[in-house]
């Protein structure tokens, strides 16, 4: 293929990455330097580094996406385990994904209704005699959803580094003398960290940006990184402060990247298998 | 004398500070089998590739027919190859793979229906032309790929280890069948392979290559009988190599006995390394033989018995013996002097043909 | 083990249970004449006869599919042609930078990405709506076409294309007869995934669109901070049903394909 020919076709691609991929973070860093009058500032910093509201919202989301990512995990693991040892693992395994082909917002609209004051888990608590409690608009509901929607996410990739492992190992693992529990904790566990490490990068970070659900499900009780950028674009106006939590969500994402080694892409290419590493 | 149909003058390749060819020179003539026989990174593919077009030289000629080949991209040369894992494109079936090259061509489509069925013919895949590519064996896919490649009349067929793939029976089958086809179409052949027995059965002439370099050429029966030196005899066929001494023409020294020998044209006493055949030695009683040789372990072959042997000097021998014998038992070694090999180290081939060419023609 | 077994079937089945309860109480009380999701009160189809009375929302729907399936076929044509392009780059620290640069919105937070899309189309003095939009998505399922893509043309034998030229086809026809076949179902699945982005999306539509222009996950969230309406339930009875559909027919092709390769490598032994 000629030189030229090639970057011909090469254009379009480039114009992409120059115009969608290396302008708009150019542009977040740039913007969050101006303050509400246009001027050029590092107010915007010194705002966030200063203020003990950010402050406290940043751990606070940092907290809860911990919270999503290990509650995640913790049922994940039994899960695609389990999922391994079935017949027709494939078909339901597909099981596992379907839900998340249905859109988000519906999800989190069918938990409007089943945690409302008068929806049904009220009134069992009613039924058993604990009576209702208010259970939409808390963290709890928050965390609730947001690990309902995040464990197919984690289960695929775990899922997946379970059936890669050679069947030969476990039978060697027992031959020569293990348990089941020891070689779950001394073969397959070791051999699945990559799965794991793959489900909490796929969770962690829009864990700490599910604004959507912060309105729908937490009320305007839980703030997380992603509802204050959602406010300071959209309601307040203020975009450079906007930028500047969304600098730091940026920073916090390589961060998490690098402490959980190599960069895993967006969830829904694990969830087709389309990857098969 | 006619057009040699491939020549390379003074060709060598560079890839980063790794040299692939070294000053490679030769010709190819119309109309012959030639094999390039090395061990794998010893610049026989490259030289094919160089062939095909897929390589440029970093330095040197390339002529085609006596025209320089380079500035012809692939495309344009009447040359076809086929490929180690035959590269049949899977998402065309049997006779879509044959009639690639027509259909690029846009050759007319009645045209291409005879022509492919002709050719399937001849590989003996009429039956199989809207078979998928992935129901073949292995043995099929090679036919596909030699239909593919020759349906385009190329005037040079580069094949580029073929068989490697097939299993033994099967690969002994297509090397008959190759050749015949060779005869049959007349046109050359170039067939790259680290397989010395498939090189020396099919051959008119063979390169053996090391590291870059052509080491030896020269029809299968001269390179097996006069390797011109170590490695060429070790590649080659299975050997013993001891040191030895040319005391004077026809006469050498080894394992501390003279021996006669047809072998000439060196200095006197020079340092020099024998070759013994293992088929060549006949095993007889002590004092019968040239050489005694101590037992030491004996394997059978089925058509031989393969006995490994050593001398006082603690030279392993390997000797091909129709009857058994005994472990741990003396034996005698019997050879003639024709049977003796002598190598000189570091003659070049051009000498080690000039020397041949003055005593032999005496 | 038999009782390890057991164990696991139940917690399977629980987790199962879980996935799938909200989404079958949505579908259940789609079909209640209440107007709550508290008490189911009498079966009607009502909730469906709204829905397809509502044209705002059919013209919504109507409006996501279309810009799924533009923005997909125009992101399928560039991320193939960058997938080629980077294929093809000679140096290996090029290419790794081409990647980590196409990367780069596949690990972004869809928060980030809306924002700083919003930023970019105010600095561009684009206005809001659906050409935003239709850029956005475009913009975002690039990368996923690529990383669908690349596999496959990575995974071509050199040979394939060597070998083409060998008998003699021309760039553009190695491009056109060898090289698109072989990658097409990596195009097919990053269309596919592409399209499903689309209809996904949600947070970064919110941010770059207008007043003018809605999709169904943006209709949604904001009658979903209204209350409940159950003409949504029967919307996302139809939705999952669709899904439902999508996902059988994948698995039935994935079943037929791998039954035919095992037919075929069958063939080719009793061939051999």
């Amino acid at each position: 293929m000629n030189t030229t020919a090639k970057r011909i076709y090469y254009i379009p691609y480039m114009l992409w990455i120059l115009l969608f991929v290396i302008a708009p973070v150019a542009l977040i860093v740039y913007q969050s330097f101006f303050n509400l009058d246009h001027q050029a500032t590092i107010q915007n910093y010194v705002t966030y580094l200063t203020s003990s509201t950010y402050l406290r919202m940043t751990l606070n989301s940092f907290w809860y996406a911990f919270l999503i990512t290990l509650f995640t995990v913790l049922i994940s693991y039994p899960a695609a385990l389990f999922l391994n040892q079935l017949k027709h693992k494939d078909f339901w395994l597909l099981l596992i994904i379907l839900p998340t082909w249905i859109n988000l917002l519906l999800k989190a609209y069918a938990f409007i209704g089943i945690f409302a004051q008068n929806g049904s888990v009220n009134q069992f608590l009613g039924f058993i005699g604990i009576g209702p409690k208010q259970i939409l608009f808390t963290d709890f509901s928050f965390i609730f959803v947001a690990t309902y929607i995040e464990i197919p996410f984690m289960i695929l990739p775990i899922y997946n580094a379970i059936a890669e492992i050679d069947p030969a190992l476990l039978t060697a693992s027992r031959d020569l003398g293990a348990t089941n529990w020891q070689t779950l904790i001394r073969v397959i566990l070791p051999l699945t960290r990559k799965g794991i490490t793959a489900g909490v990068q796929a969770v962690f970070i829009p864990s700490l940006s599910l604004f959507m659900l912060t309105r729908l499900i937490g009320g305007n009780r839980v703030i997380t990184l992603g509802t204050a950028i959602e406010e300071h674009f959209l309601t307040t106006m203020n975009w450079g402060m906007g930028s500047t939590i969304g600098v730091v969500l940026i920073i916090m994402m390589f961060i998490s990247m690098a402490l959980t080694g190599e960069h895993k892409r967006k969830r829904k290419e694990i969830d087709t298998g389309a990857t098969k590493e | 004398m006619t057009t040699p149909i491939i020549e390379f003058q003074h060709v060598n390749k560079f890839f980063g500070d790794f040299q692939a060819l070294k000053d490679i020179n030769f010709q190819l003539d119309q109309g012959k089998f030639y094999s390039l026989l090395g061990p794998s990174g010893s610049g026989k593919t490259t030289i094919l590739r160089t062939i095909a077009g897929f390589n440029s030289v970093t330095s040197g000629t390339v002529l085609f027919q006596g025209k320089p080949l380079k500035n012809v991209p692939p495309n344009k040369r009447r040359v076809n190859t086929i490929f180690q894992n035959y590269a049949l494109f899977p998402h065309l079936n049997v006779f879509d793979n044959v009639a690639f090259g027509l259909s690029i061509r846009h050759v007319p489509k009645d045209e291409i229906q005879t022509r492919v069925m002709d050719a399937l013919k001849m590989v003996h895949l009429q039956e199989l032309a809207s078979r998928d590519i992935n129901e073949l064996s292995g043995g099929q896919q090679q036919r596909v790929a030699i239909a593919r490649a020759i349906i385009n009349e190329p005037e040079l067929l580069l094949l580029d280890e073929p068989l490697s793939a097939l299993d033994k029976k099967l690969r002994q089958d297509m090397q008959y069948e190759l050749r015949e086809l060779q005869q049959r179409l007349g046109i050359t052949f170039v067939f790259v392979t680290h397989d010395q027995e498939e090189a020396l059965a099919m051959s008119d002439e063979i390169f053996v290559m090391d590291e870059g370099a052509i080491l030896q050429n020269g029809t299968p029966v001269d390179i097996y009988d006069e390797p011109i030196n170590h490695f060429v005899a070790d590649f080659i066929g299975e050997s013993n190599i001891v040191k030895g001494t040319m005391v004077k023409d026809y006469e050498v020294e080894f394992v501390g006995k003279r021996f006669e020998c047809a072998d000439a044209g060196m200095r006197p006493n020079e340092p020099v390394e024998v070759v013994l055949r293992p088929e060549d030695l006949d095993v007889t009683t002590p004092d019968k033989g040239k050489l005694i040789v101590q037992v030491d372990s004996q394997l059978f072959r089925g058509d031989h018995f393969e006995v490994v042997a050593y001398d006082a000097d603690h030279n392993e021998w390997l000797i091909h013996s129709t009857n058994p014998v005994k472990e741990d038992a003396d034996i005698g070694l019997f050879f003639e002097p024709e049977d003796i090999h002598v190598m000189r180290f570091n003659e070049k081939e051009a000498d080690f043909d000039a020397r041949l060419e003055q005593y032999e023609g005496e | 083990m038999q009782r390890k077994n057991r164990l696991g079937r139940v917690y399977l089945v629980i987790v199962f249970l879980v996935l799938y309860l909200p989404i079958l109480y949505l579908i259940y009380f789609s079909f209640s004449s209440g107007s709550t999701m508290n008490t189911f009160k009498n079966f009607t189809w009502a909730n469906y006869r709204t829905l397809f009375a509502d044209t705002r929302l059919i013209q919504i729907v109507l409006q996501t599919l279309l810009l799924a399936l533009l923005s997909s076929l125009i992101a399928t044509v560039v991320g193939t042609m960058g997938a080629l392009g980077i294929a093809a780059s000679k140096r290996t620290s090029t290419r790794n930078l081409m990647l980590s640069l196409n990367n780069v919105l596949m690990v972004s937070p869809d928060v980030i990405i809306g924002a700083s899309f919003l930023i970019l189309f105010t600095m561009l003095g684009i206005s809001l709506g659906f050409g935003s939009v239709l850029a956005s998505h475009i913009a975002f399922s690039i990368p996923i076409v690529v990383l669908m893509v690349l596999p496959r043309i990575q995974e071509m034998d050199h040979a394939l294309i060597d070998a083409a030229y060998d008998l003699g086809a021309s760039a553009p026809q190695v491009l056109n007869r060898v090289i698109l076949p072989f990658i097409t179902p990596g195009i097919v699945a990053g269309y596919f995934m592409a399209f499903t982005y689309s209809l996904d999306d949600f947070a970064v539509t919110f941010f770059v669109t207008g007043n003018g222009f809605a999709t169904l996950s943006v209709e949604i969230y904001s009658r979903a901070r209204q209350g409940i309406s159950l003409e949504i339930n029967a919307l996302s009875a139809l939705m999952f049903v669709f899904a439902l559909l999508l996902v059988l027919i994948y698995f039935f092709i994935q079943v037929h394909q791998s039954n035919r390769t095992k037919r075929n490598k069958q063939k080719a032994r009793n061939a051999a």
